[in-house]
């Protein structure tokens, strides 16, 4: 047993979850594209906006701060 | 098997900071520019419909229009406050802190004080270093136009340089009281490292006719 579950695996992490998805090539292409929508709209949704105040990219303001 | 667990983190890392860039300089644009467009057309509404009628404010959906032809983007609205949501809306917001502008309808003498994204967010300051001296900054309200003309520029200065929005901004080398224009933003692009500063002063009042003709600085 490893750290985690894929690192026994031959080839990581992204390998261990497409043998681990059902159906055939295609169907795990289909599951595949989701989840890569699904990850980027977490990211853009709520990720993102979360993380963006906490880095000095953005400040526009002159203040006494 | 360490190294590709650890190699598929970095690729993992990369484009996950790849995203972060495509977020935070598109993304967050077409967000705000939706944003900005609905509370423009809502304050165009009201004022067609006679709703926030001459001298009031109606600070809730922003006070007027900044046209600024040099920046070539069009008209950009102005709303009450530069905290981030409000400005992340897409629009220009005038200071209420740390030094409260004066709003040119108040007709005194004073600084009217504004600030605006650089990138991201509508990025309605981008183009604030195309401004130069003598340029017309236009403030378009329900039924006067502001006609400024910029005087001086402040291409790099220290983010607590707080006396840019003084009443009489000295440092842009006028020494007395008058109508003034500020604006704002960070630079160099894409960092916020120090903040760029534009000064206009108030050139006449137009009153808005009935087919509201813009004045001819912006024609």
């Amino acid at each position: 047993m490893g750290l985690v579950p894929w690192y026994d695996g031959r080839d990581g992490m992204y390998g261990w979850i497409w043998r681990h998805l059902p159906g055939n090539t295609w169907v795990k292409a289909v599951i595949s594209l989701v989840l890569v929508v699904a990850v980027v709209y977490v990211l853009f949704q709520y990720v993102f906006p979360w993380a963006e105040p906490l880095l000095p990219f953005n400040d526009v303001t002159v203040d006494n701060q | 098997m360490a190294v590709s667990f650890f190699g598929e983190l970095l690729i993992t890392a990369g484009l996950v900071l790849g995203l972060f860039v495509v977020y935070s300089l598109w993304w967050t644009n077409v967000v705000a520019d939706r944003a900005a467009g609905k509370q423009a057309d809502e304050v165009r509404e009201d004022w067609a419909h006679g709703r926030g009628g001459p001298g009031v404010l109606d600070t809730h959906n922003g006070i007027g229009f900044l046209h600024v032809p040099s920046m070539r983007n069009g008209e950009v609205l102005v709303e009450k406050g530069t905290s981030s949501e409000i400005l992340n809306d897409g629009v220009a917001g005038y200071y209420t802190d740390p030094v409260k502008a004066t709003l040119p309808m108040s007709g005194k003498n004073g600084n009217f004080s504004l600030a605006a994204h650089r990138d991201g967010h509508g990025a309605k300051f981008h183009n604030i270093d195309k401004i130069g001296k003598g340029d017309p900054i236009v403030f378009e309200t329900k039924d006067k136009w502001y006609v400024y003309k910029v005087y001086g520029t402040l291409p790099e200065t220290s983010k607590f340089n707080v006396k840019v929005l003084s009443e009489v901004p000295e440092e842009s080398g006028r020494k007395k009281p008058g109508h003034y224009i500020t604006l704002t933003t960070c630079t160099p692009v894409y960092t916020s490292t120090y903040r760029y500063v534009v000064w206009g002063e108030l050139e006449r009042v137009e009153k808005v006719d009935a087919d509201r003709t813009p004045p001819k600085e912006l024609r």
